[in-house]
């Protein structure tokens, strides 16, 4: 009885939207290794297949167990041991395009960082809605910041600079969502806006009389005034010295830590080839497995990173929109369901799990589209890969969850 | 039971913000889609099946290689390659065109038809860069396959600096040479960022220095249509500018070199290495035959290939570190400072045995090299005279344990660790190694009679006895031979791994008297009147040296030379291997002195040459291909 009624709250709109681009992504995972000179490419897309079958069944288990259970000190646990892994994938791990990201015994291979942004989500949702921690004190940011800060480090270790920015991702909205003041926010975000601008003098003098003007309207105290003026002036004087007596081999490895492929032969040519497969899809597509960029093998990652240039080459503006638009629906209704839940924790697990879809997602189509640099990012549910299915639908799982229980305080 | 009855505090509001937010940030990015996809779908759709995006690469210049006095050694002139795209549109589904095509360019650029078609075949696999078929094209040829550019298609031109020595052969094993990077090398992690069709460093300093040589080619993004024409792509990537490598100055002295390689008879096979005994400078090293290297670098035939490294000289061969020869009586001085070391004999220490052209050991009887003999003889005297039956004798007072790990310390058995790629090891066996290759028991005693007069078993590089030689100059400092002095990048020093220099030079703690005494035994050899390196004589300065006779069971004798010089304060030391030549004295010791000669009176010995000056002995670059 209890589960008929506990399966009527499903957001079927959520469960819908993800199922069918999992089997879009299956369809182009197919479309996209036909035609693969490696024959080891060709039976992929089964392989994909038979992944979406656990991930349905993982799927399950999150939604089906209540969610309270992760609050407080298992949540804590699951944290500790996403951390552990991470630390093995950087002694023992699998290098994988320049970056050790996997961990593997045999064949099976799973992608720890996967992993640390759901248990990372469990674990600022239990200190975020513990009563103790109250927003409007500025030290209360302190713990959310460091937790998230440590598989970040983690992961920016590998390097894989977009993952680690996922972290900050799921820290800002989550504390938004937790009711973190706006001005607060905002000056949170200050040192790192504050390194990008220090190589512009304008723009930085600009961006510093704002954030005077804010502190000076703020009716803050202080102490917290200063910290933060000395943190930005620190950050904005120290980072162009620190750049400028660095030997050029060391910048040069800044410069692709943020840019992986800044070299145009890799990377630009690669955007370029994505630009040209979705523009020449024009309105209706070249029809399913009649794309001709990925027939050459112009497209490198066209399986995983770059499927949605494939999707955007076969099927048009009309595939491309639908799957968009998809996508769409599975974020708002990620945002309803957090808005919905009654639970405090619950709301916060929605809102958490939902930011790690809009992170990937934005940033693939981005990419691939040309406005955001590449950065390996797979597309959530689409791309081929077993792990970010899985923890794709573990996610979905958890937001169904909390769907299912919006009632419970 | 109830804590909290709104679970979030202004959610209504946030949810708004945020819902709101994504909605605008996807309404963006659907305008981006409409824009490409709609909007300028049709410009798309031409690039991606009429036009063709391509990537040039800007090939980077090698850094350029110089002599100690900064003469250019090699260096970069500017050449046309022709290249093919076997993805260009028009042989899509028409295989024969591309064949008929390559049959046609390999007609106007005078290729063999077979090999170029193979070489596209093998290449289209691997990547879809253009493949460069064929490199220092003349400028008809270029002129041509402009003109006929519409009945090419994929066919290009590019400009790519062709690597060039401007002396040709002149230290063509030194200096190594650039070919196409080979299938396994792309395969290998340490080749990542090389394209198929790079040219690498093949051998010597070009081989040894690639990584810094090699500069950082420049790209960019051109966008080829029907007719062939090419415009930049501006606005998505401004092209990159290719970096020159690093350029190299060396510790050769071109004078010595050229010395050292016009110091063989033509024909004749060998090598010699002059090492500057106060640092270990390389100050020439030379292999005959030698080859030309511009020859090389455009890309020769499979033929000719296999003529140059398998030949009966063997040109590619670098017989100053990839041939090992037993150093014959160049070993003694070092079997001396053995015996001394340990105590075995006095200077005026003589055997019972005296030297009538043989020696009875056991039933056998092993010759003196001079048959009329030498009579009872000292150290000097023996060393002067390199009197066999002395070191046989000297030989089994050692014993094979004593001389064998001395020799050891001596670093015989190792490599130089010159900077130059395929540097062989010498061997000078020991009891276990006697022990594995015959077994326990089962090899004869006298085996280190063979051995301390340098036969038998043991072998060595000339880099490595010129090593030793200069250690003997230099009173006990093993340098490890350095040919690279000074490396500039974009007018800047740098330095080279200079660690991994000073690690391998070492003291060897050896008796400064001991060593005296081989000195002098090493002048005696020069100027006793009995001594054997005569010829080795330079006007004004003393030199100390060892001759060498090394026995070859394939064929005539081979010569070896050793020697330094002044002798009362060494700056430069020398080995010399005439292979099949007969004796060291007469032979090897010749091609030691007009090195000398040209270190000590470079005035006299340049004057000399430009009076011998033919107007051919100045190799211009390799010429190019005609059609």
């Amino acid at each position: 009885m209890a589960n008929t009624r506990l399966g009527a709250e499903v957001d079927r709109p959520l469960l819908v939207a993800a199922i069918l681009l999992a089997l879009i992504g299956i369809a182009f995972v197919f479309s996209a290794t036909a035609n693969a000179v490696m024959e080891a490419k060709q039976g992929l897309y089964l392989k994909q297949f038979i992944w979406l079958g656990i991930a349905l069944a993982g799927a399950a288990v999150t939604a089906i167990v209540p969610y309270r259970v992760y609050e407080g000190k298992l949540s804590y646990l699951l944290f500790g041991i996403g951390v552990i892994l991470l630390v093995l994938t950087l002694f023992v791990g699998h290098v994988g395009l320049g970056a050790q990201r996997w961990l593997g015994w045999g064949q099976l291979k799973f992608q720890p960082s996967e992993l640390a942004k759901v248990v990372t989500v469990l674990v600022l949702a239990t200190i975020l809605s513990d009563r103790k921690t109250d927003l409007t004190q500025v030290r209360s940011l302190f713990k959310p910041c460091l937790l998230a800060a440590i598989p970040m480090a983690l992961v920016m270790k590998q390097p894989d600079l977009g993952t680690s920015v996922a972290f900050v991702t799921i820290l800002l909205t989550m504390l938004f969502w937790a009711g973190l003041p706006p001005l607060y926010l905002f000056l949170l975000v200050t040192p790192i806006i504050n390194v990008a601008l220090s190589f512009f003098l304008p723009v930085w003098i600009l961006f510093a009389a704002i954030l005077a003007l804010v502190l000076y309207r703020s009716r803050l105290r202080l102490v917290p005034i200063l910290v933060v003026v000395a943190i930005n002036l620190v950050v904005g004087i120290v980072t162009p010295q620190v750049w400028n007596h660095l030997e050029p081999y060391q910048r040069q490895r800044v410069t692709t830590f943020i840019d992986p492929n800044g070299d145009p032969y890799g990377a630009g040519y690669q955007i370029i080839q994505s630009k040209i497969a979705i523009g020449s899809g024009q309105v209706w597509g070249k029809g399913f497995m009649n794309g001709t960029q990925k027939g050459l093998a112009f497209l490198p990652e066209q399986h995983t990173d770059f499927i949605f240039s494939v999707v955007g080459e076969e099927t048009g503006f009309l595939g491309s929109a639908t799957v968009t638009l998809l996508y769409l629906t599975l974020i708002l209704r990620g945002v309803r369901v957090a808005h919905r839940g009654r639970n405090r924790f619950g709301s916060l697990l929605a809102i958490g799990m939902t930011s790690i879809f809009l992170y990937h997602i934005l940033v693939n189509i981005c990419m691939t589209v040309g406005l955001a640099p590449v950065t390996g990012l797979p597309l959530p549910l689409l791309s081929y890969g077993g792990t970010s299915l899985l923890t794709s639908f573990l996610q979905v799982g958890l937001i169904q969850n909390v769907a299912m229980r919006w009632r419970e305080y | 039971m109830r804590f909290d009855p709104i679970p979030v505090r202004g959610s209504t509001r946030r949810e708004r913000i945020l819902s709101w937010a994504v909605g605008l940030v996807f309404a963006f990015v659907l305008l981006r889609l409409f824009t490409m996809q709609v909007l300028q779908g049709t410009r798309y759709r031409e690039l991606s099946e009429e036009n063709r995006i391509r990537v040039e690469v800007l090939t980077a210049p090698r850094g350029e290689i110089r002599d100690r006095q900064g003469r250019l050694l090699a260096d970069n002139i500017p050449s046309f390659t022709v290249t093919l795209d076997p993805f260009d549109p028009a042989y899509q589904g028409h295989p024969a065109l591309l064949d008929s095509t390559v049959e046609h360019l390999g007609r106007i650029l005078g290729g063999d038809p077979v090999e170029l078609r193979e070489k596209v075949k093998r290449e289209r696999r691997r990547s879809f860069v253009p493949i460069r078929l064929m490199r220092n094209v003349d400028m008809k040829s270029v002129a041509y396959v402009s003109e006929h550019a519409a009945t090419l298609p994929g066919v290009d031109v590019e400009s790519e600096p062709l690597r060039r020595y401007p002396l040709g052969s002149m230290g063509s094993h030194l200096l190594g040479y650039v070919g196409e990077i080979s299938d396994k090398e792309l395969e290998d992690p340490r080749y990542a960022d090389y394209l198929r069709g790079d040219l690498t460093g093949r051998m010597g300093v070009e081989r040894q220095y690639e990584k810094v040589l090699r500069g950082v080619d420049g790209k960019r993004f051109v966008e080829v249509n029907a007719l062939g024409r090419k415009a930049e792509l501006l606005g998505d990537k401004r092209p990159i500018l290719p970096k020159r490598g690093t350029d190299l100055t060396l510790t050769v002295d071109l004078a010595l070199q050229r010395a050292a390689e016009e110091a063989f008879e033509p024909g004749a096979r060998g090598a010699v290495v002059a090492i500057d005994p106060r640092n270990g400078d390389v100050l020439a090293l030379a292999s005959r035959p030698n080859y030309d290297p511009n020859e090389l670098a455009t890309g020769i035939s499979f033929k000719r290939w296999k003529e140059l490294s398998e030949g009966e000289n063997h040109a590619l061969f670098n017989r100053a570190i990839q041939a090992a020869y037993p150093p014959g009586s160049t070993l003694k001085p070092f079997v001396i400072l053995c015996a001394l070391a340990a105590r075995a004999i006095e200077p005026g220490t003589t055997f019972r045995e005296t030297c009538d052209g043989a020696f009875q050991f056991g039933s056998r009887p092993f010759r003196c090299w001079n048959p009329r003999g030498h009579g009872t003889l000292a150290l000097r005297g023996a060393v002067a005279q390199s009197c066999d039956v002395y070191f046989y004798q000297l030989g089994i007072r050692l014993g094979l344990d004593r001389l064998s790990s001395f020799m050891k310390t001596l670093g015989l058995s190792q490599r130089s660790g010159i900077d130059l790629p395929q540097e062989r090891r010498g061997l000078f066996p020991d009891p276990a190694w006697y022990d594995k290759r015959f077994g326990v028991g089962r090899w004869s005693r006298g085996l280190i009679l063979n051995l301390a007069i340098g036969q038998g078993e043991c072998s060595v590089t000339p880099v490595k006895l010129a090593q030793i030689t200069a250690m003997i100059a230099n009173g006990g400092m093993m340098w490890r031979p350095r040919l690279v002095r000074e490396a500039t990048r974009e007018g800047a020093k740098i330095s080279l791994e200079p660690a991994a220099a000073d690690s391998l030079s070492h003291r060897l703690s050896l008796n400064a008297r001991d060593l005296q005494r081989v000195q002098e035994s090493m002048e005696a050899v020069i100027y006793d009147p009995h001594g054997t390196g005569g010829l080795a004589k330079v006007e004004g300065v003393r030199v100390a040296g060892k001759t060498g006779t090394a026995q070859n069971p394939h064929g005539d004798d081979h010569a070896l030379f050793i020697c330094y010089a002044p002798a009362e304060a060494p700056e430069i030391a020398i080995a010399v291997l005439v292979e099949n030549a007969g004796h060291g004295g007469s032979e090897a010791a010749p091609v030691a002195q007009k090195v000398l000669h040209a270190y000590f009176h470079p005035a006299a010995a340049e004057s000399a040459r430009i009076a011998a000056l033919k107007p051919a002995a100045l190799a211009p670059a390799a010429p190019p291909r005609r059609g």
